[in-house]
């Protein structure tokens, strides 16, 4: 194939791989600064729930090398961070709400001087009763705001009339959301009131909002510029401006430099989670497994303050049913406050969790009824043509669903090793195998329906090189890679005349989140619509210079940009390279500039109802996984994993299937090892990968099997695709439940093992205990 | 005496002078960091545990080079003294302004390797250093060269592929082609090499070349640090932010690096790393090879020495369990003379030893074991990989026919201190090695234990997998 139609259809690498693979890739932390440089210090609070009696840092600011010491009382602006509502102080002014809230910042010429400073300051506490997890909560009614509904027929009416019923509970963890790269930010100070912040956020339009308003600035006078994150997955997206809003304050105190990178204990200790949730439900099904009526509940322990809580209870109940059609569902949705830190975005959003309920119910069901989970499955999926709609009124259009199911259930022959491993585990007292399959189904749009825009400013330069701006962030996911290939595809160029920007709120101005998967959808067709504008002038103006003194002039829309070429496709041999063309456009005073905007058309959502359209369209896909565990140590094994993704018509099926792979083994990591404890006072006991246990080479599948879903074009989104990004994490439900069918077989699946998530060893083997007990 | 230190970083030589702007415990990691042109070096948590500082250190054996993969967050900077330090940067080659990759790094982009890209210079680093054994690998030697990498992004499958593929055919690369130069520079190195004696304004740091100095300096100071691999003391620097004013580091005695195999034991100097170690009971004392296969990671257990572990006589060291049953000794010497204590009197408490403190440990003798005795060891951590025991046992069983002639337990994790459980193996000892047996020795496992609960796992769970322990090495030897 040509390299150009190669470089089209896709698969080429990460954008900057070459620059990571040998270091050269900059992030905040390796940018070289003069000698002004400082760094930044956080102090923050050692109580879940204090009224700070006293604060001295005087022997510290006698320390030389300490510059700055800022309490709330030095924030020129409002001190205030709350992305949403107003609940969280930059700074503490009088009660600390959770263990890792800033007290102070330090701004000292070396980490070891901060350091020093922060141990001769001293901060008096009286403590206040601290609430911290989520059952007191509960029994307290400790909301952190009104609860939510989302209701279609009567579930009170329909479950008393159900042949079966059941009811239970099903908590799920916190989890860490790991980027590699802690919390940074660099400010420089400016001319005036001027502050460039480089900072690792994955929502720079909001990050300049924050700093504006501690600061009590304007936006104008403030830039937030990101090149790269080191991972963010959610974690960045509110969570990334508290850095950015403390260093700014140093930088303005100390007119310095500073940089404020946290050191890996204090990121784990200070940010916020995945949230925990426990969900209490109500289930009615009959003989075949069929659920005819279901209630469900879901309580999120959204930490000390509101951040994106409500936004993430309203995606977990909006996926409280995954792909299965309830006639008569209920579900309630709460938010309660503990003195934890306020728990925030990881990808998938409560989308995880509230297919984890639904899953773990089916799981049941299936097993009360002594039928094969996957059979269930499919006689509650939503139908193509009935039985389509969703609790919340939105058609499930477009549903691939069935189409994996049966295309999965082959390739991985679920049923001939379903089979094996009950010959298996008749064999075998002490190991037991187990299998599961899950399917997803997610919605694609920010709920919070304005969000749903995103701009593009495209340069061309007199050469021929192009330079595209747009709003979201690159985090690995490979987002600007993507918008390399949609800007080369529109211009008809080849790759290596692009060159994508840095996201600069300066180019590109009052974006949303690289979140919700949308940053391809949203932004390639900001992009597209920038290159639309140049592409016509372009034409225009090679209709004119390509038919000079011919008889008959050329027709703009014959104009082709194809291969770094321009052509009339009447007349082939009218025809120009796409530098040239460039060049001429500026000596004809033609611009080689747009903006580009997109807003998600079709859309709308009426929050308190619970009705509507929230999403463009939905992502699907489904996951067999395979296990064994040792019911002598609680340990697993995961023996073989197969996931059929769909991810569109894939603009690059390499970046796509990295992520479904790092999707589904973050899933995993959630669904097994990855557990947040505390201590009694609400401290963090695992604050470090020491005792966090993120996935490690050794933990994935022996054999690991992904596939995206052939031809099956998204009319959605740009270029046909489909967002990638969040869904797969939920393929690592089939894991969870593939391990808690071999803890079943423990006892020949006659009982219902007690099982939560995260399932680590020890759940595993006490729940083995338990079973053998009965 | 000497108080700079000489290593070659790069293929350049360098020479590093404290008391400004370096101090004898800055970390390797820090040091490159704040150097323009070694940035491709990251942190990822100063702990290692992430790997993501993770460079190539070749050492001098002989006339060739040994490489391995090191944690830098958990490197002084004296213990470079001698080494070529070969960092990310230095793999490509430079051809007309255009960066050459390394095959390893060409790898990774092709398999789509790497996505953020934070860990990416780390795990290069691992498979530079993998790609340097100079043949094709299993999956299973992959694997374990990436244990101690984490990565978040990508589920790790394209970097096995890459890591795969890059060592199917191994060709020169930018580092064979200047091994000779390296070579000689680093003899240059070893013949100006004296005892290293830094002192600067806070803190004093020693490196001595023979043991006699080492024990003369533990007599002068009896509470400094002693620095055998320095993976967990480097942590009291890295994350408590400690100032350590007196490190007496090991790392420059040959002496504690040697091996000796006889036919009733196998002995190792202190400073034998535990990757060293590992290799060598592959054949001799496999219970202590599949211990250390899940020692840490493969960077940990280049650096991490038998004789450091022992000495942190932690409740939760790895090696403990098995050091007890298979009744190891352990070699005391101050400068007045040397002792071998069995390791189950070397433990007296929660890290408390028998050791004087002008006693140094100097070597670890393990008893070949005798036909027919079975030994095993078990670990359970949270993960199963580069993780910390939640709890570990060791079981070293002898049997007559089918009545246990002997049997020894150890366990670690499950009270303040390595305990071996004399209850159970009395009972055991004379009785038929059956299941009925085997369950009435663990309820005298479960008396034993009062276990706590902390970070890695609730009481419960210790107590229930401690007996099962045992029930497990009777499953596997009955």
């Amino acid at each position: 194939m040509h390299e150009f139609m190669k470089e089209m259809k896709q698969a080429v690498p990460h954008d900057s791989a070459r620059k990571h693979v040998s270091g050269q890739s900059v992030y905040i932390d390796d940018m070289t600064i003069n000698e002004q440089l400082l760094v930044g210090r956080v102090v923050y609070s050692q109580r879940a729930h204090a009224r700070i009696k006293k604060v001295d840092f005087s022997k510290a600011l006698e320390l030389e090398g300490v510059h700055a010491i800022l309490s709330y009382r030095d924030i020129p602006g409002e001190n205030q961070m709350g992305p949403v509502v107003h609940d969280e102080p930059c700074l503490v002014e009088e009660v600390v709400e959770c263990i890792g809230q800033a007290i102070l910042l330090i701004a000292a010429e070396s980490d070891q001087l901060a350091i020093d400073a922060e141990r001769l300051i001293e901060i008096e506490y009286e403590d206040l009763e601290a609430v911290i997890d989520l059952r007191t909560a509960i029994e307290k009614g400790n909301v952190l705001g009104p609860p939510r509904q989302m209701k279609r027929g009567d579930a009170d009416v329909e479950l008393p009339k159900s042949v079966h019923r059941m009811q239970g509970e099903l908590e799920t963890g916190a989890q860490e959301q790991w980027y590699l790269e802690t919390q940074t930010c660099l400010c420089i100070p400016g001319e005036g009131r001027e502050i460039t912040a480089y900072s690792s956020t994955q929502h720079p339009s909001e990050t300049q909002a924050i700093i504006s308003e501690v600061m009590g600035i304007p936006k104008n006078e403030i830039v937030v510029e990101v090149r790269r994150m080191g991972g963010a997955f959610g974690g960045k997206e509110t969570q990334a401006n508290w850095v950015a809003a403390w260093s700014a304050l140093l930088c303005r105190a100390t007119n310095r430099p500073v940089k404020i990178r946290l050191f890996r204990d204090d990121d784990q200790i200070m940010t916020g989670k995945r949230h925990p949730y426990l969900f209490r439900y109500d289930v009615g099904f009959d003989e075949q497994g069929m659920i005819t009526a279901l209630k469900i509940e879901q309580n999120a322990d959204g930490g000390c303050a509101t951040d994106l809580s409500f936004a993430i209870l309203e995606r977990a109940m909006l996926h409280a049913e995954n792909c299965y059609y309830i006639p008569h569902i209920e579900v309630i949705g709460k938010v309660y406050k503990t003195n934890l830190p306020s728990n925030t975005a990881f990808r998938g959003f409560g989308g995880p969790q509230g297919v984890a309920a639904i899953e773990s119910i089916i799981d049941q069901i299936a097993r009360r009824l002594k039928l094969d989970p996957a059979i269930v499955r499919k006689r509650n999926f939503y139908g193509i043509d009935d039985r389509n709609v969703t609790h919340y009124g939105q058609e499930v259009e477009l549903n691939r669903i069935h189409t994996i199911y049966e295309q999965l259930m082959e390739s991985s022959e679920y049923e001939k090793r379903k089979e094996e491993i009950a010959e298996f585990n008749r064999q075998n007292e002490f190991y037991k195998k187990g299998i599961a399959m899950t399917p997803v189904k997610f919605g694609i749009s920010f709920t919070t329906t304005f969000l749903n825009q995103a701009g593009a400013l495209v340069n061309i330069y007199t050469d021929g090189t192009i330079l595209v701006n747009h709003g979201g962030t690159e985090m690995g996911q490979g987002l600007n890679t993507k918008m390399a290939q949609v800007a080369a595809r529109e211009l008809g160029v080849t790759l290596g005349r692009i060159k994508v920007n840095a996201t600069n709120t300066s180019k590109v101005p009052n974006t949303s989140a690289t979140a919700a998967s949308s940053g391809t959808d949203l932004n390639g067709m900001a992009v597209k619509h920038a290159i639309d504008q140049i592409k016509a002038r372009l034409q225009r103006l090679a209709a004119e210079l390509l038919s000079k003194d011919q008889e008959r002039a050329s027709r703009e829309a014959d104009i082709c940009l194809e291969e770094d070429r321009v052509f009339d496709r009447q007349h082939p041999e009218r025809a120009m390279s796409f530098p040239e063309l460039c060049l001429q456009a500026n000596l004809n005073q033609v611009s080689l500039s747009a903006a580009g905007f997109y807003r998600t058309p079709d859309i709308g959502w009426d929050k308190i109802k619970g009705w509507g359209k929230p999403f463009n369209y939905f992502a699907y896909g489904m996951c067999v996984s395979e296990v064994l565990v040792d019911t002598l140590t609680g340990y697993y094994k995961n023996l073989r994993t197969d996931i059929l993704h769909d991810a569109g018509d894939s603009i690059n099926p390499g970046l796509d299937i990295g992520q479904v792979e790092g999707g589904y083994i973050q899933g995993v990591g959630w669904c097994t090892t990855e557990e947040c404890k505390r201590g009694a006072k609400g401290e963090l006991l695992n604050h470090s990968p020491d005792t966090y246990k993120i996935p490690s080479v050794q933990d994935i599948p022996i054999d690991f099997r992904t596939s995206l879903l052939q031809q099956a074009p998204n009319p959605n989104a740009v270029r046909k695709s489909k967002a990638i990004a969040e869904p797969p994490f939920m393929h690592g439900l089939a894991t969870w439940l593939a391990i808690k069918d071999a803890i079943s077989a423990v006892r020949d699946h006659a009982f219902e093992p007690e099982f939560k998530l995260p399932a680590t060893n020890e759940v595993i083997l006490l729940s083995i205990d338990e079973l053998m007990r009965r | 005496m000497q108080d700079v230190i000489s290593f070659v970083l790069n293929g350049q030589r360098r020479q590093i002078r404290f008391g400004h702007e370096h101090q004898p415990t800055d970390t390797v990691l820090n040091y490159l960091r704040n150097q323009p042109g070694t940035k491709g070096v990251k942190e990822g948590c100063a702990e290692g545990d992430c790997g993501a500082c993770t460079l190539m250190l070749a050492e001098l054996n002989g006339d060739q080079l040994q490489y391995k993969a090191v944690d830098s967050c958990l490197i002084f900077l004296p213990m470079l003294q001698g080494k070529h330090l070969v960092t990310v940067e230095y793999l490509g080659k430079q051809k007309q302004g255009e960066t050459e990759l390394h095959p390893v790094q060409e790898a990774l982009v092709e398999a789509n390797g790497s996505q953020c890209g934070y860990c990416t210079p780390g795990i290069v680093m691992s498979m530079a250093t993998l790609y340097k054994k100079g043949k094709q690998v299993e999956k299973e030697e992959v694997e374990d060269a990436l244990t101690g990498n984490l990565c978040r992004c990508t589920g790790y499958k394209p970097i096995i592929d890459a890591c795969m593929k890059s060592c199917q055919h191994i060709s020169e690369d930018v580092v064979d082609e200047q091994a000779d130069q390296v070579i000689s520079l680093l003899k240059d190195i070893k013949v100006e090499a004296r005892s290293i004696e830094i002192r600067t304004e806070k803190q004093q740091y020693f490196q001595p070349k023979t043991l006699e100095e080492a024990l003369d300096l533990k007599v002068r100071f009896p509470d400094a640090y002693i620095l055998n691999g320095a993976t967990d003391i480097a942590l009291l620097v890295t994350k408590r932010h400690l100032l350590l004013e007196t490190c007496i580091d090991l790392s420059g005695i040959d002496l504690l690096r040697t091996i000796e195999i006889s036919g009733d034991y196998l002995e190792f100097g202190a400073s034998v790393s535990l990757e060293r170690m590992k290799g060598v009971c592959q054949e001799s004392f496999p219970a202590m090879h599949d211990l250390l296969a899940v020692f840490g990671s493969r960077q940990i257990r280049e650096m991490a020495t038998i004789g450091g572990n022992i000495g942190s006589s932690s409740p939760i060291s790895d090696s403990l369990p098995l050091l007890f049953v298979s009744e190891a000794e352990v070699q005391l010497t101050s400068s007045k003379g040397s002792r071998w204590v069995n390791m189950n009197d070397y433990i007296t408490g929660y890290r408390q030893t028998v050791r004087q403190p002008d006693e140094l440990i100097t070597r670890v003798r393990i008893p070949k074991n005798s036909d027919g005795v079975v030994m095993k060891f078990y670990k359970v951590s949270k993960r199963k990989d580069l993780d910390i025991s939640t709890a570990s046992a060791a079981f070293s069983l002898q049997l007559e026919g089918d009545q246990v002639s002997n049997i020894k337990m150890a366990y670690g994790g499950m009270a303040a201190q390595c305990l071996r459980v004399p209850e159970a193996e009395q009972y055991l000892i004379g009785k038929t090695w059956e299941r009925k047996e085997v369950e009435a020795a663990m309820q005298m496992i479960a008396a034993k234990f009062t276990p706590l609960s902390d970070a890695r796992s609730g009481a419960e769970f210790r107590t229930s997998v401690a007996q099962k322990l045992l029930l497990k090495f009777w499953s596997e030897h009955a």
